[in-house]
């Protein structure tokens, strides 16, 4: 996976092997802390893979405004002299809390709790999940699987002929 | 771009970018409006009271399986007031490629280019430019009775010869023709480079 390039809005390329990995890491979390939701996005915003309840809550949009919220806060970080962006942003509800982690500078771990499970226990099990997740994302610095193999020429013809249906033409 | 080759799954994100009130918002309304909702996420919408964009609007299409692959195709807005400079910058991180809507009306010609001026220095940023990234031009609200000349926006702006569609975003001519032009470009720029 080319995590190094991830940061700064270069592909990210995620291996079946590395997929599996992350999506065990991520079931371990759920069982162990019962929150609603988990989602592992990268920081762009594209959902990776989710756990728990994911009928319930928009999983893209989800993503999309908490790497939002990540780069609005990065850019507090900034003017408050901090050397990177801020490790973690909790947002407190009436019925629902999110927690939202950064892993590596690339990605980020998103997390809806009941108000009645602790926020302490969200904390610690979450830091051992980072720290999982961060080895296995440096396990795969160095592995290259390109863009742009996995697009072919007859994918733009079949895509040419969805989007004709789709947008009417 | 985000590939996940154990889904067979492609993100792309598409960001519309322009001036304010040049009608950036108003094509993702039309196509969230227009598109059967199996294939479109909800819109969101981060704006103020006043119905200005804050920071971003966003919208999701997924066309299913196509060719063996899932492509999902994430559409975002910037916000186009000057003072917004920052938002604009962020929502760029991660952009494969662009739509710059531009105002068609004669006296928008500055912001226009004032626009398009940021655009280029903030994808230089990102080590992008306008000369080699995937963009189209949109020239919105040709209805307009003060809308300048083609001919006069595509000297003033279109210096690198990129796609461009005449629109009228409210009522939806154009926005499509503008989406499916994008989109085609992204994937041809991919597939092209083998460095990606």
């Amino acid at each position: 996976m080319n995590v190094e390039k991830g940061g700064n809005g270069q592909p990210v390329v995620l291996s079946g092997e590395m997929y599996k990995a992350i999506s065990e890491v991520l079931s371990d979390l759920a069982a162990k802390t019962r929150a609603k939701t988990i989602i592992f996005a990268d920081s762009n915003g594209h959902p990776i893979t989710q756990r728990g309840q994911t009928s319930e809550i928009n999983i893209p949009n989800m993503a999309a405004l908490g790497a939002g919220d990540f780069a609005a806060t990065s850019e507090m970080a900034k003017i408050v002299g901090e050397p990177g962006r801020f490790k973690y942003l909790y947002h407190e509800g009436e019925k629902s809390n999110v927690y939202l982690s950064s892993v590596t500078d690339n990605f980020l771990l998103l997390i809806v709790f009941d108000t009645n499970i602790a926020l302490g226990m969200i904390r610690i099990f979450t830091k051992r999940t980072i720290e999982k997740l961060t080895e296995l994302l440096n396990e795969a610095k160095g592995e290259e699987q390109k863009a742009s193999e996995f697009l072919d020429v007859e994918f733009s013809t079949y895509l040419n002929k969805e989007l004709d249906k789709a947008f009417n033409f | 771009m985000f590939i996940n080759w154990a889904l067979q799954e492609i993100n792309l994100k598409i960001v519309y970018y322009g001036p304010g009130l040049s009608g950036k918002t108003t094509n993702l309304i039309y196509i969230h409006h227009k598109l059967d909702p199996s294939i479109r996420g909800d819109l969101v919408s981060l704006s103020t009271k006043e119905d200005r964009t804050l920071f971003f609007d966003f919208l999701q299409l997924e066309m299913g399986k196509i060719g063996g692959k899932t492509p999902k195709f994430n559409l975002y807005t910037v916000p186009g007031q000057v003072y917004y400079a920052t938002s604009r910058k962020l929502i760029l991180n991660g952009v494969d490629g662009l739509v710059f809507v531009a105002d068609s009306q004669k006296e928008r010609m500055e912001e226009n280019l004032d626009t398009l001026l940021d655009l280029e220095k903030n994808l230089i940023e990102i080590g992008e430019t306008l000369q080699s990234f995937p963009w189209v031009i949109q020239y919105n609200k040709r209805d307009l009775p003060n809308a300048e000349k083609i001919s006069t926006l595509q000297r003033n702006l279109n210096y690198f010869n990129a796609p461009y569609f005449e629109s009228q975003a409210h009522n939806g001519t154009g926005v499509f023709q503008t989406l499916k032009s994008i989109i085609n470009r992204v994937v041809a720029h991919i597939q092209a480079n083998g460095n990606l």
